[in-house]
């Protein structure tokens, strides 16, 4: 009723020192929820492109291939065919990188260290390309035979520059030694703490450590236009792949690199795929996303606690300050509900304008933080894989940050409403407030 | 005491041997004790008495606002005993108007909206028809010029007068005032109470209390409570019912 919506209003205009005051507090509890929501979306989508660009695709499908029931190959032969299934049967698939899968290690004059080897094809990796922040040399000259890009802590570990040999040095799929020596034709800056323990080769070089043909890839990273649907796509491309007559994998929440021993043990030779997400791949991200997720619903939970509580009391008091009109109306026919539906209007309205300001300021406030480039601390660089703080407003997290403060605010309301409604009409009229 | 007699009309109110207890502790104090009163319409009656001695208790069962302990209290035809809370209510809305002592108008409303209000609540009338109604009722109490002002801007002659026009803009059977004129000046007290002297006239039924005498000797009925029991004076009993 219009009416009822009039009387709210008015009565929030009356007391306007009281409701600027729970105004305010219900407006920057909405402002935090934006800004937070926004750093975590941002970070997500950071962590998620680069951790999709070093190791994982949002899909990946790869497999070990088994010599003999002791041993254990991370990779798939004749690729190609597999590659022809995944990309037909890969609902919003947007693109596809073929990868070589390796583990060795890195000798230099000056030390070793151990490194997680990636055979790439540059010139089918734009996304690389885009995402790393080359320091020195020139990415593009990963397409040369023995080339190496390593990240700047390898390159400070190890003592090299461009143009400096390094022998990449591993135990082959049948059990022989071998090693290569490469050249490091490009070093870029870290990419999150593990970017570290990273490095790529060419993808014909990887075969060639390895012993490999040209028909064995270590598997293929999927791409998809909503990441989201990761989990969805690796069971349907189970199923599809089963059918197609592949040996698929049970699923496991775990990366390729702690699966060698599992199926090492396992007693069946050949080949068999597995379907993973880049949350399989990477649990530190998923972790670490999911730590952050529960801070910022636990900062949210006290905050709108303490909000819950600041309406509460407001509505209390107005409550009592008009505990005698509230006899009055209930004298002159108003009903229970309505006298409950006067004062949850009342509440809901200063929850819906507030939240709206706080949104309102809030997206101002992300767009602010993201013009003036924040520049995180080292050790949030590292794990959130950023250098600046980014923070990225969705519309529907926006939405539901204001659906949520203003619902929520609103419930809030219902108890002293509901106290309200149930007063005596003879005892608040009398009420000497 | 009077009664209707039997070719009287239907009694409006009809109160029958009712009690009305308050507990205050342990204590049970009696507000009402054996109360029978019949008010036919037309009436324009005082309630009577000091101040404990009932008649707020009295109005407010009358009024359906409160239930009695014992007896009988039946308003416009319907025994309130047996009334739900939302019966009670809708019994108030639709067959009753309330006019209090300290007006109790709503703040932020404007005059308008405050007679309006009992017709939004019935949901019977259009906004044209409201509107009609509503400005019929301002200009009859003599407040048509402040219908956009909210209480603060009138005087308590004013405010009193927005508290009829809503008291009656719901065409109630009975009109019941509790101490209307206790907090205005005596010169607005007279005028409030030739307004109500001229809308008994012209058919509505009031019920009001009052301690002051000036007021009951406007009153075509007298009803004298003493101590929670009804005490009739002959030379009230001899007063015609009407104004």
């Amino acid at each position: 009723m219009f009416t009822l919506l009039q009387i709210a209003a008015r009565n929030l205009a009356r007391n306007r020192k009281r409701t600027l005051l729970l105004g305010g507090a219900i407006a920057i509890v909405t402002v935090l929820l934006v800004l937070l929501t926004a750093l975590f979306n941002g970070t997500q989508a950071s962590m998620l492109r680069n951790a999709t660009t070093l190791s994982t695709g949002h899909v990946n499908v790869a497999g070990f291939y088994k010599i003999t029931s002791g041993t254990a190959a991370p990779v798939v032969t004749d690729y190609v065919k597999l590659r022809d299934i995944v990309e037909k049967e890969t609902p919003g698939l947007q693109s596809l990188v073929v990868r070589g899968r390796g583990f060795g290690k890195l000798v230099s004059d000056a030390s070793s260290q151990v490194a997680v080897v990636s055979g790439i094809d540059i010139e089918r990796e734009a996304n690389f390309k885009n995402i790393l922040e080359i320091v020195s040399g020139d990415v593009n000259r990963l397409s040369e035979p023995h080339a190496i890009l390593i990240f700047e802590a390898t390159a400070e570990r190890l003592e090299l520059k461009i143009g400096d040999n390094v022998t990449l040095s591993s135990q082959t799929f049948r059990g022989a030694n071998n090693s290569i020596d490469c050249k490091v034709v490009a070093i870029a800056k870290p990419l999150g703490m593990f970017s570290s323990f990273f490095a790529y080769v060419p993808l014909q070089t990887l075969r060639e450590l390895y012993s490999l043909d040209q028909h064995t890839a270590g598997g293929i990273q999927i791409y998809l236009k909503d990441w989201e649907q990761a989990e969805q796509v690796a069971a349907k491309l189970r199923i599809a792949l089963d059918k197609s007559g592949y040996r698929v994998m049970d699923h496991m929440d775990l990366p390729y690199w702690r699966k060698f021993d599992i199926v090492k043990r396992e007693d069946w030779t050949g080949q068999k795929i597995d379907v993973t997400t880049w949350m399989d791949e990477d649990p530190f991200m998923k972790w670490t996303l999911f730590g952050f997720r529960a801070l910022i619903v636990i900062v949210f939970m006290v905050l709108l606690a303490i909000i819950i509580i600041g309406v509460m009391n407001t509505l209390w008091m107005a409550i009592r300050e008009r505990t005698r009109e509230v006899g009055a109306l209930r004298a002159i026919g108003m009903q229970r509900h309505m006298v409950l539906a006067m004062f949850v209007t009342e509440g809901a309205l200063l929850a819906v304008i507030s939240s709206t300001a706080g949104v309102i300021l809030g997206v101002i406030a992300a767009y602010g933080i993201n013009a003036a480039h924040l520049k995180m601390i080292k050790g949030f660089q590292m794990v959130l894989m950023s250098e600046t703080v980014t923070l990225l407003v969705s519309v529907p997290t926006v939405l539901l940050s204001l659906l949520v403060i203003a619902s929520v605010t609103t419930l809030g309301s219902i108890l002293p409403a509901w106290r309200a409604a149930r007063l005596q009409p003879v005892e608040a009229m009398h009420s000497s407030n | 005491m009077h009664m209707a007699t039997t070719s009287a009309p239907q009694p409006i109110v009809h109160l029958s041997h009712v009690d009305k207890d308050y507990k205050l502790g342990a204590v049970t104090v009696s507000a009402l004790k054996q109360v029978s009163l019949e008010i036919a319409p037309g009436e324009f009656t005082v309630i009577a008495g000091p101040s404990g001695s009932g008649k707020t208790t009295l109005l407010n069962l009358i009024g359906c606002v409160d239930v009695a302990t014992r007896g009988e209290v039946v308003v416009a035809g319907q025994d309130t005993g047996k009334l739900s809370e939302g019966d009670l209510t809708r019994l108030r809305l639709n067959a009753l108007g309330f006019i209090f002592q300290s007006f109790n108008l709503v703040g932020v409303l404007d005059a308008f909206q405050n007679v309006e209000f009992p017709l939004l609540l019935q949901k019977k009338l259009n906004g044209a028809q409201r509107k009609e109604r509503v400005m019929d009722l301002l200009h009859k109490v003599g407040i048509a010029d402040y219908a956009h002002h909210r209480p603060g801007e009138l005087s308590g002659g004013q405010r009193q007068r927005v508290a009829i026009a809503r008291a009656l803009v719901t065409y109630p059977r009975i009109v019941l005032a509790d101490e209307p004129t206790a907090n205005l000046d005596s010169v607005t007290g007279t005028q409030i109470l030739d307004l109500m002297q001229e809308l008994n006239r012209e058919g509505t039924t009031f019920l009001f209390s009052t301690h002051d005498p000036h007021v009951v000797s406007r009153a075509g009925r007298v009803v004298r409570l003493v101590d929670g029991r009804i005490v009739t004076e002959p030379d009230e009993q001899s007063q015609s019912s009407h104004a």
